[in-house]
């Protein structure tokens, strides 16, 4: 059977990898084409290790190794995103064979769109973690000395909130999704470091927050701790870049790696904003 | 994008401090009024299939709010639809469709979304020009509105002067072509509303949504083609008759004075001018169903 | 006067925990990553972590036995009162993970559920679908997002851990990281450093650990003078799905499912593993270690997976070792529900599910039980003195090591689901320490001391730094250098290990190190530049690497994960009662006088350009060595031996009016 498979469609000694590089923030990108030797069950990681081992493109050319981030080769972390074959995902789960498969002539590797690259396929997802905070998406508990368990929760509550949870902040999410665009400032003469981070922050926090804050939002308001401050999440989430730039592209939920119910939480967190605008309007 | 934001934060701080308000004032306002307006509308004309008695009787009621009627029809449509517009155009501005990498269904809603609105919007603008010439006093009229082909809807007139003001081929083109956009936004524009308000939230009940909307968007462009279809099947010369009998009417019960319907009514060149254009396409040899005056007096 | 800070470098499970305590107790902290902390490798902790617990405790399970337990599955080689007080606050722990949000498991009922793990006979597994490792990481990442919002806590992340800086008195004031963006390099001064660092995977090469478990920054304190501890022990997990990048843990939770190690008994069987019958198919633990069955200790189910393949040649595929893991006989449902996240891995991965094919795994490198050398404060009771500055320190004052790359814990092997347990908990307990030593000095705040220190170190750095960048001569790779110690780290220092292997590869190793130092980069730039970052990973993977080979070729016996068929001691072969009697005597004597000489801690430390090891005494004084008997024959004779030598000693003791702090520990319970 695989045999005759294989027959069909003959292995590849080798294939092409084209990288969008860019050496550094504000720089001009530029593709650059290598070949590498194929091997079996080989994904993007692999063969980004291969390029760096040989640094040498197709034409010969010696170059610098292609900078990118990984770390678990899990898909756990998140770290590895990158936009491969034109699409947002995890380079350690993107298989060569698959990929061949998509496009047999070259597999294409990018930064992802909507973050400022730091080098390559590098780039700058801080973010992504400031919605995070500014969602205030945290247990609010006295203190970590010992009080006993916590509040006894129902299986079906812990499989609402398990899928959630699971969110490893990878941006799949964020860079596939139209209405979240890239921020990407420049530090300025003799700015100092904290007053640049002061002022990325209040950059990113007028831009949306994104699908990812606002599932993590929904998860903390389920907690039975969690609840108490659901109200400032609700609040967060009704600032600006909160979760009415949502435009219901529903391209999170696609791409989310993890299969989280991106969709359900943006619109369960509609709900729980429509409610709250009302009550404030009303209870003033 | 660079550097800039100390002098946003002070020129926007109204429109961001209040984005959510806005934001969600945008998408009601996309229902009401503008939404349900669309669909009162669209059933209006297309009562003009039934017979232009009808479509007149419709258009007599709407004017029956006399001076109030200007008052209603800038604040409740035009004011709503413009908000609607500009602020649609300014999220539009805030968004980056990238249909060509996401190939999704619901990515190229919403990439439609945006499209059908920017059509919808310069559609409803030509519309607005092409029936009612945007404004009513006397000199734009005379002097910018009709010249230019504007204006063409009298409403004392309706019928005939819908069949003149649709008459030959680019405009039921243009017609259908904005009809269709309007509808695919108004349909697809409910199925998000019930998402972003939290009306639908999990995917099961966003499918079941979802063919609520295609229902109810299948059914209202079937009612705008019947408009069209409507317009486009006037017998002008009959209309005339049934309207001016109508006019009459009213005028005899002292409903209504010559004074105030003056402006209302297409004047002796526009009737003329219109019987003759109507009797060269019938001349020319088709052989359209058009109803009869008396089909009219039955009702 | 300036307030005293602290750096806390690793952002995993310990290093948070850590952090937030410290931030409770009002104590500023930074924190330093190679990664942001969210993507730390504790992420890839799969099965869960263990506690006694109320079910358990009705079955006749207490903490107590727990700490048995894992002193026992680690060949009594940890110093036992820093794993009696882990024990003891193990539910604690379960308890406030619990309340920070981690979304445990539910029984019906709506109380934490709980599987069974390796090395216990209780079900004290608490775990959250498969990914608890994740889940307890998130919780504790956002509780330090949240200090770090109030402002107590200051992240670097993407800043590598270069060297800790000390004072002319050896005490540590500080460190000198690099930004991995920018390649700047900068001192920081702190009134401690907490290492929290996690395992050297990186040196075997490819193994279940994560991209940035090179050991680098435990190196480089080590080459700064602190001492390292059983380096020699390292876990090789049963299961690992074998790739050519990584080898996939195979969460032992599989096994704890009911998942079912077999291998068809006619070698390379070609058949379908489904059509095998029952019969044909040799499920090896189940028979050889009829009482634990599949869930015996990781290194045993090691060792038998490896004997299995290698010497047996019951491999289920000719070209490449590996055995079956079948979870197929499990409803499908239940199977997602709660091992969900792994099985997606191995699909993902290998393109076929696992609900319905069995799995093919093979072992790999997993965890490192040795570290960082840490000490610790004895109550009378045999636990810790909690809010001791000793806690958790390095032999270099102000340098602290908690979690993987501490030695403290696991001993000689690691019981799975003890590891999430030993980071939280030493992230927990290390803080207090740090901050009475905080109240107690009077001195400054490093700060404030004189800056030539910090520029110094910093200087020091750069110029190392600078001068990489510009050599040129040599031409070495540094990645294929990196493949080629991987391999020669595998097949020596492993699963079976022998002397002669052993020297060779101590042979190589050094070699590659000194081909190490002429390594050319292919990048030569100033940004992001990744190449110098590994190379400098790579040198720093030489001294922990020879440290592991010295201590395993030093250690001539068999202890946990470190296993020499050479000094194995053999079952028992008498057929006859009195036989075996005597061979069970001259057994024990045996143990007894191994015990004597190799119930020690291996200790290294660095001398420029070698280890040198040393060895430590064990505090073994609350639960009296005993045999480790898994799976071998004659086993009953000879733990009843065994219980009529201690039986007598305690009376010996006790007729002399002592108390052995054994007796003291076990009334206290």
């Amino acid at each position: 059977m695989t045999d005759i498979m294989q027959n069909a469609n003959p292995l590849p000694e080798e294939f092409k990898v084209k990288v969008l590089r860019q050496d550094g923030p504000g720089q001009n990108t530029y593709w650059e084409h290598h070949r590498v030797d194929y091997e079996q069950d080989m994904n993007v990681i692999s063969v980004l290790q291969r390029i760096a081992a040989q640094s040498e493109t197709i034409e010969g050319k010696s170059v610098a190794p292609v900078a990118w981030d990984c770390n678990c080769l899990e898909e756990v972390c998140g770290a590895c995103t990158m936009v491969i074959n034109g699409r947002t995902r995890q380079s350690c789960t993107a298989l060569v064979d698959r990929l061949l498969e998509e496009d047999p002539e070259v597999i294409e590797l990018q930064p992802m769109r909507k973050f400022p690259v730091l080098r390559d396929l590098v780039v700058d997802r801080s973010r992504l973690f400031r919605s995070l905070q500014k969602t205030k998406c945290w247990v609010p508990v006295d203190g970590y000395y010992d009080m006993g368990a916590g509040q006894r929760q129902s299986r079906p509550e812990q499989e609402e909130a398990y899928p959630l949870s699971q969110c490893m902040s990878c941006g799949c999410c964020l860079d596939a999704c139209p209405q979240f665009t890239k921020v990407e400032l420049e530090r300025q003469d003799g700015e100092s470091e904290t007053a640049f981070q002061a002022r990325k922050e209040a950059e990113y926090d007028k831009n949306f927050v994104g699908a990812h804050a606002i599932s993590q939002v929904m998860l903390f308001n389920a907690n039975p701790t969690g609840k108490n401050n659901a109200n400032e999440r609700v609040d967060a989430l009704m600032k600006e870049g909160g979760i009415q730039v949502c435009g219901n592209a529903q391209n999170c939920v696609a791409v989310c790696p993890k299969e989280i119910p991106l969709t359900t939480s943006i619109a369960r967190a509609g709900r729980a904003t429509t409610v709250r605008a009302i009550k404030k309007w009303f209870d003033r | 994008m660079k550097g800039s934001s100390v002098a946003t934060n002070e020129s926007s701080s109204f429109l961001i401090r209040h984005e959510f308000l806005i934001r969600r004032l945008h998408s009601l306002s996309g229902l009401i009024p503008v939404g349900a307006y669309m669909v009162i509308h669209l059933m209006t004309n297309a009562s003009v299939l039934n017979s232009p008695g009808t479509f007149q009787r419709a258009v007599y009621q709407i004017h029956s709010l006399g001076a109030a009627l200007p008052v209603i029809e800038w604040g409740f449509i035009f004011l709503p639809i413009l908000f609607h517009a500009i602020f649609g155009v300014v999220i539009i501005q805030g968004g980056l469709p990238n249909t060509s990498a996401y190939r999704y269904t619901s990515n190229t809603r919403y990439t439609l979304q945006r499209r059908t609105g920017v059509i919808a919007f310069f559609f409803i603008v030509f519309h607005v020009f092409h029936m009612h010439g945007w404004f009513h006093f006397e000199a734009w009229q005379t002097n910018i509105a009709e010249p230019l082909g504007g204006a063409m809807f009298r409403p004392y007139n309706a019928a005939s002067s819908l069949a003149a003001a649709m008459a030959g081929f680019l405009y039921p083109v243009l017609y259908f072509i904005g009809l269709l956009a309007c509808v695919y936004h108004l349909a697809n524009g409910l199925w998000t509303m019930g998402i972003t308000w939290g009306l639908w939230t999990t995917p099961a009940a966003q499918q079941r949504a979802n063919w609520i909307s295609i229902v109810f968007g299948v059914g209202l462009f079937a009612v705008s083609l019947g408009a069209l279809v409507g317009a486009k099947t006037i017998d002008t010369k009959a209309a005339l008759e049934v309207e001016d009998k109508m006019h009459d009417a009213k005028i005899e019960s002292a409903e209504l004075t010559a004074e105030e319907t003056k402006h209302k009514r297409a004047t002796n060149e526009e009737r003329a001018s219109w019987l003759d254009s109507a009797n060269s396409t019938e001349s020319a040899g088709r052989d359209e169903v058009s109803r009869s005056p008396k089909s009219n007096a039955a009702q | 006067m300036a307030k005293k800070r602290v750096m806390v470098v690793g952002g995993g499970l310990a290093g948070l925990a850590a952090t937030m305590k410290l931030a409770e107790l009002g104590v500023e902290v930074d924190l330093m990553s190679l990664t942001p902390v969210k993507r730390s490798h504790s992420v890839c902790a799969q099965g869960g972590i263990n506690s006694c617990n109320d079910q358990t405790r009705q079955l006749g399970d207490s903490e107590w036995k727990h700490f048995d337990d894992t002193v026992y599955g680690g060949d009594f080689l940890q110093h036992q009162p820093p794993v009696k007080e882990m024990a003891y606050w193990a539910p604690k722990v379960i308890d406030l993970m619990d309340r920070l949000g981690v979304t445990f498991n539910r029984t019906q009922e709506g109380f934490i559920d709980r599987r069974r793990f390796g090395g216990t006979l209780y079900k004290r597994t608490a775990f959250s679908g498969a990914t608890t490792g994740q889940q307890l990481l998130y919780a504790l990442d956002e509780q330090v997002r949240r200090w770090e919002s109030d402002g107590l806590v200051k992240k670097y992340e993407f800043w590598d851990f270069l060297e800790p800086i000390l004072d002319e008195n050896g005490v540590c004031r500080g460190c000198v990281a690099q930004d991995l963006v920018s390649m700047e390099i900068r001192s920081f001064p702190a009134d401690a450093v907490v290492l929290a660092t996690g395992g050297c995977g990186l040196i075997y090469g490819r193994s279940t650990m994560s991209m940035v478990c090179s050991g680098s920054a435990v190196s480089r304190c080590f080459q700064a003078g602190a001492k390292y501890g059983n380096g020699e022990f390292i876990q090789v997990h049963p299961t690992a799905i074998p790739g050519a990048d990584k080898l996939r843990l195979m969460s032992e939770s599989a096994r704890g499912e009911g998942g079912r190690v077999w291998v068809p008994r006619t070698p390379q069987d070609a058949r379908d593993p489904l059509s095998v019958p029952e019969s044909e198919r040799y499920y090896f633990l189940e028979e050889r270690y009829p009482e634990y069955g599949n869930l015996v200790p990781r290194d045993i189910a090691t060792r038998e997976i490896f004997d299995i393949c290698v010497n047996e040649g019951l491999s289920v595929e000719p070209g490449r070792q590996c055995v079956y893991l079948d979870l197929t006989h499990i409803d499908a449902t239940e199977l997602s529900r709660k091992l969900g996240g792994i099985l997606e891995i191995y699909e993902k991965f290998q393109g076929v599910d696992p609900r319905f094919t069995p799995m093919k795994i093979f072992p790999a490198v997993h965890y490192s039980m040795g570290g960082l050398w840490a000490d610790y404060e004895r109550t009378a009771e045999g636990g810790l003195q909690l809010g001791s500055p000793q806690n958790q320190i390095t032999n270099i004052p102000g340098l602290y090591a908690i979690g993987e790359c501490d030695y403290q814990y696991h001993g000689g092997n690691r019981l799975g689901a003890n590891s999430l347990l030993s980071c939280i908990f030493s992230g927990l307990i290390v803080a207090p320490g740090i901050h009475n030593m905080f109240s107690a000095e009077s001195g400054g705040a490093a700060v404030e001391l004189p800056s030539a220190l910090f520029t110094g170190a910093q200087k020091k750095n750069q110029e190392v730094h600078d001068a990489l960048l510009r050599r040129d001569a040599g031409n070495e790779n540094p990645y294929l250098i990196h493949q080629q110690l991987g391999d020669v780290m595998t097949k020596a220092a492993t699963v079976v290990r022998r002397n002669d292997q052993l020297e060779s590869a101590v042979e190589t190793a050094n070699e590659l190190h000194e081909r190490a130092k002429k390594c050319s980069l292919s990048d030569t730039g100033n940004w992001t530049n990744q190449n110098v970052v590994f190379t400098k990973a790579l040198l720093d993977m030489f001294p922990i690497a020879k440290t592991i080979l010295k201590g395993a070729l030093q250690r001539d016996e068999c202890r946990g994960a470190h296993y020499k068929p050479d000094f194995a001691r053999t079952s028992l072969t008498a057929q006859d009662a009195a036989g075996r009697q005597t061979q069970a005597e001259a057994w024990c004597d045996e143990f007894e006088k191994n015990n004597e000489k190799w119930l020690k801690s291996t200790i290294a430390s660095w001398n420029g350009d070698q280890p040198e090891i040393t060895y430590e005494d064990v505090d073994v004084s609350i639960i009296p060595p005993r045999p480790r008997l898994y799976g071998l024959a004659g086993a009953e004779v000879i733990e009843e031996v065994w219980n009529q030598r201690q039986s007598k000693k305690n009376e010996l003791a006790s007729g002399n009016g002592a108390t052995t702090s054994a007796e003291e520990a076990t009334a206290t319970k």
